[in-house]
């Protein structure tokens, strides 16, 4: 019994996935030594390594069904943990609630990890077999599994990981038969009626004066008040542009991050610490690793063998492609800056935590495509 | 796909968010091409000039040196500035700043207000100068606000220094910020802001070789401005030193003399006939120029400004060539050349009737005195009026029009000070332009113009030219002050660099030809005479010399009126005391021309005023021990003192 396992876990257990992962990671430690080598963000980012593949190993090891059949249980623990946030047990990190910090674990970011019961949840509730459309009343439903967690995120308020949640919804909705034209109606309305609510945002004084002044910056940044709202956007900019083909050889003392130009450099702006010093070339390979491990978690999907274990892997691949989205697009001044971090890349435990249990998901799932 | 599900193309679906992965990866990579390699030069560019920074390292000004090359007049000293890089005050509060500065840095609000003004208009510029001569406790502020006020800078500056007690300050002038106005001016191409620049007398006129170039810093800063490291320095070329042809001695005594007349306010000026050098040049309110370049920032500094303006005693204007007197009885001097050399008298026949005055039209204009039918030399020892009215008479508009085109009364001697006025001179056209109710020349206009009044009306330096040029025989020569520029060297080896500085040449001061008015021997021998007679021969400065040994002086008195006749508007309205004088007599070594304004009459005031200068020069020329109780010396050994450069 023990050999068989032992066989099928060196054939199915999804090395190229992992080590993709532990390879983005390690190239995410060099860069958080670039942008902060006084500080010991590094270090403790290869601790969290470390304690992210634990975790990783026994989500693996457990089988994701039985995780799913508990997911309610999970969520409301979620959800009890996003509400301690906004008791004194929260701590306020610029401005923003969105840390707990507890006895004995230490303090962390719930609305990082709370993704995964939300993930669940919407498995448990949308991956049963399907034999028709998706419905109203199940539309619904989703759509209020997602509403709690948000609605607490966003009294953090966090707009930026509240954001991140969505997709996961998009994608459940999508693999759940909903009908392709409401797909194109929901799209074509949205490019209607994004600018239609911006414009009437601004003039009925809902969207702030602040928010207007980042959505401009990232719509003229040569133009925004340099000084101002479109200082970080600049600054990204020009430190990105400053890596070159090949980056910015033998001027670490004068980099950007170094001279402070470039403000959180090893979180939310970690990517352009990365093209400034490894240049179009390094952050090429960069986006091509992140393109494999998306297409690995897509082939892991498509083998998974019932329809709950394809939904896990695809919501985190919805999760994922969102934030390497909005967190590369904010540091190249095409989206406006908000804090979401970049999977594998940012510093950061509860963020390298969170993604490594979701990888762990897919994992597991890959690990059980033969039984049954 | 392990599980069956027939309710949805699920593969197709699949295939969707991965292609939506690809292409938002490719999008994103699109971008990064777009600024890393389409743009990534431009944006490594604008990195750089974001994070180094020119600090300027103020280049010493050339000093001001005496005619022997030993006294420093004016130097440089080592101070501190406090310097305000507009790049971290981005988001701050000006009115909090100039409340904290104003406490701090003990400075004017207004002025600080004024300071932020100026960076808003002057966007190119990143540093604004906060205060000057920084004091120790102002250089503690700095840095132990170092974290609230990172925007804040102590920089080194070499300060200039000039005499105390305002020794020769109208003459050295003094330097000041370059204004607004002046920084559009081609001549300050190379400046900018808050640069300092000489704003009057040699400072001002000498400017391009006396002032250096500045030197720089290139450092790598933060992005709160802070400096990190120091990439390269290039040392500031120091300007060229000038040595004056100012007789340190010659303008104490002359200093001395002024504040020692009756109304203390007036001129005095010392030339060597033989080239035009001028020894001494001294006009009295004095004023002190360090308040220009080292307190104007200070709210005294300002205060004392003020009231220097306003001042009815006029200090800061250099009376030698800003102001404009009638000349009196002086102006017989060019009058009786004039007269021989246009032959309206003659050497052999120069006498013409005193007459007690003349009779015009209606009016009777005066003489002092009685003289019969005096010759020329006694016309002029005895300053005779009707002698002049008639020769006036005979010369007439065009005689006079000659006159002050031969004296060149019709321009600026061209000295090289600036703010050099012209002189107001008898001639048809000018008058004309001057008195436009009376445009005509009239008989009565030869009878004011010839005793130096109404018509002429001159700068002490203008008359002192032409006496010089009488007192040597005819040759005019232009005053100036400079006598030597010295050499400067390079800056850097590699004379391709941009840093590179090159050498500055040493020069001496180019001579143009004198001016030639030519007249005869036996003329100038007539006029010499009666100048003697004046100081010697029982003249109107009959008691103010002795006869020194191989030093006889010749001179004029002049008093030239102030207030309409018969007016009293009490000590303003005094008549003007002139004194022109060269010696020794027949063999000029120096000439002067000495003014005590409002005291009366030339032969009681300006004649003993221009004696301590000359006794001055006698004595050292003959190797006698000057009168150690004077307190000259002690302005003078001050002088020494503070002028050292460092």
């Amino acid at each position: 019994m023990a050999a068989v396992l032992d066989r099928r876990i060196t054939r199915d257990f999804d090395w190229i996935l992992v080590l993709l992962a532990v390879g983005i990671v390690i190239f995410g430690t060099m860069q958080i030594r670039n942008a902060q080598p006084t500080e010991i963000y590094w270090q403790k980012q290869l601790i969290g390594l470390g304690i992210a593949l634990v975790a990783m190993a026994i989500i693996s090891f457990t089988d994701y069904r039985r995780l799913i059949q508990f997911a309610p249980a999970f969520y409301v623990f979620g959800l009890i943990l996003l509400f301690l946030v906004l008791t004194p047990l929260g701590v306020k990190v610029n401005g923003q609630q969105a840390w707990v910090k507890l006895p004995v674990i230490g303090q962390f970011q719930p609305s990082e990890f709370v993704k995964i019961p939300t993930v669940l949840m919407l498995v448990w509730h949308f991956g049963r077999v399907r034999t028709g459309t998706l419905t109203l009343k199940e539309t619904l439903i989703g759509g209020c599994i997602l509403a709690l967690p948000v609605g607490l995120i966003m009294l953090e308020p966090d707009a930026g990981q509240a954001l991140t949640y969505f997709p996961i919804l998009a994608v459940v909705l999508f693999l759940s038969s909903i009908k392709i034209r409401y797909v194109l109606a929901l799209l074509l309305i949205g490019i209607i009626t994004v600018p239609l609510a911006y414009t009437l945002g601004v003039k009925t004084g809902k969207i702030k004066p602040y928010q207007q002044k980042r959505i401009e910056a990232i719509l003229d940044p040569e133009n925004a008040d340099p000084r101002g709202y479109g200082y970080h956007t600049i600054q990204s900019i020009v430190t990105v542009g400053k890596g070159g083909l090949t980056g910015a050889k033998g001027e670490d003392e004068y980099s950007q991050s170094r001279l402070k130009f470039l403000p959180e450099p090893h979180t939310d702006f970690i990517f352009a610490v990365t093209a400034e010093n490894t240049g179009f070339i390094g952050c090429a390979l960069l986006l091509l690793a992140y393109g494999l491990l998306l297409s690995r978690l897509v082939t892991d999907a498509r083998r998974s063998p019932d329809r709950s274990g394809m939904l896990v892997i695809m919501a985190v691949v919805g999760g994922l492609i969102f934030s390497i989205f909005v967190n590369i697009g904010m540091a190249l001044g095409i989206l406006p800056v908000i804090g979401v971090p970049l999977p594998l890349m940012s510093a950061g435990l509860s963020s390298i935590l969170s993604t490594f249990i979701a990888i762990g998901f897919a994992v597991s799932v890959q690990l059980r495509r033969f039984v049954n | 796909m392990k599980f069956i599900d027939t309710s949805q193309n699920l593969r197709a679906r699949l295939g969707t968010i991965q292609i939506i992965a690809f292409l938002v990866l490719g999008l994103l990579g699109a971008r990064l091409y777009y600024l890393q390699i389409v743009r990534g030069d431009e944006l490594k560019k604008r990195a750089e000039e974001q994070r180094i920074r020119l600090l300027p390292i103020p280049a010493p000004r050339g000093a001001i040196i005496d005619r022997t090359g030993k006294i420093v007049f004016v130097g440089s000293r080592q101070t501190y500035n406090i310097i305000l890089s507009r790049e971290d005050l981005k988001g701050k509060n000006l009115e909090t700043l100039i409340s904290d500065y104003a406490n701090g840095l003990n400075l004017d609000e207004q002025f600080l207000r004024e300071r932020f003004e100026q960076i808003k208009t002057q966007p190119a510029f990143e540093s604004v100068l906060v205060k000057e001569n920084a004091s120790q406790s102002d250089i503690i502020w700095v840095d132990a606000h170092s974290y609230e006020h990172p925007e804040l800078r102590v920089e080194l500056q070499p300060q200039r220094t000039y005499p105390a007690n305002g020794f020769l300050s109208h003459v050295l002038g003094y330097v000041g910020e370059i204004s607004k106005e002046q920084l559009e001016d081609p001549r300050y191409k190379n400046l900018k802001p808050g640069d300092i620049i000489g704003l009057k007398g040699l400072e001002a006129y000498y400017d391009e070789y006396l002032r250096g170039i500045d030197g720089y810093r290139k450092v790598i800063v933060d992005s709160r401005g802070r400096i990190q490291q120091e990439i390269e320095v290039i040392p500031p070329q120091a300007g060229q030193d000038l040595i004056t042809t100012i007789d340190s001695d010659m303008q104490l005594k002359a200093e001395e003399a002024l504040d020692n007349s009756a109304t203390k306010r007036g001129v005095i000026v010392l030339m060597d006939p033989n080239n035009g050098e001028i020894l001494s040049m001294a006009s009295s309110p004095k004023f002190d120029p360090n308040l220009f370049s080292q307190r104007i920032s200070t709210k005294e500094g300002r205060k004392e400004y003020a009231a220097l303006i306003l001042d009815k005693d006029r200090p800061l204007y250099n009376r030698a060539i800003q102001g404009r007197y009638y000349p009196g009885s002086t102006w017989k001097i060019p009058m009786s050349i004039e007269g021989l050399m246009q032959g309206h008298i003659t050497v052999e026949k120069s006498n013409l009737v005193c007459g007690g005055g003349i009779t015009v039209g209606n009016k009777f204009t005066r003489c002092m005195g009685s003289h019969g039918s005096p010759p020329l030399g006694y016309a002029i020892t005895k300053s005779c009026d009707g002698y002049y009215y008639r020769l006036g008479i005979k010369m007439d508009a065009e005689g006079y029009e000659k006159l002050v085109e031969d004296f060149e009364f019709n321009k600026k001697t061209g000295i090289d000070l600036s703010g050099e006025l012209n002189n107001h001179y008898p001639s048809r056209e000018y008058k004309k332009k001057r008195f436009p109710k009376e445009p005509d020349w009239r008989q009565i206009d030869n009878v004011y113009a010839s005793i130096g009044q109404v018509h002429d009306e001159v700068t002490p330096l203008a008359l002192l030219r032409s006496i010089a040029a009488i007192a040597i025989g005819g040759k005019m020569y232009v005053p100036h002050l400079m006598k030597e520029f010295k050499p400067v060297h390079a800056i850097g080896e590699d004379t391709e660099s941009e840093d590179y500085r090159k050498p500055r040449d040493g020069f001496v001061f180019q001579r143009q030809e004198p001016k030639v008015i030519s007249f005869t021997p036996a003329m100038h021998k007539l006029i010499i005479d009666g100048m003697w007679g004046v100081v010697n021969g029982g003249g109107t400065a009959g008691s103010a010399f002795p006869k020194w040994e191989n030093f006889e002086v010749a001179g004029k008195t002049g008093t030239a009126q102030v207030a309409a006749l018969g007016r009293d508007c009490g000590e303003r309205c005094r008549d003007h005391a002139w004194f022109v004088a060269f010696a020794p007599a027949r063999t000029p070594e120096i000439a002067s021309v000495a003014l005590i304004e409002n005291s009366g009459f030339g032969g009681r005031n300006a004649a003993p005023a221009t004696r301590i200068v000359y006794e001055a020069y006698y004595n050292r020329k003959m190797g006698i021990q000057p009168d150690t109780t004077s307190n000259g010396q002690f302005a003078a050994s001050n002088a020494k003192k503070q002028g050292n450069r460092q």
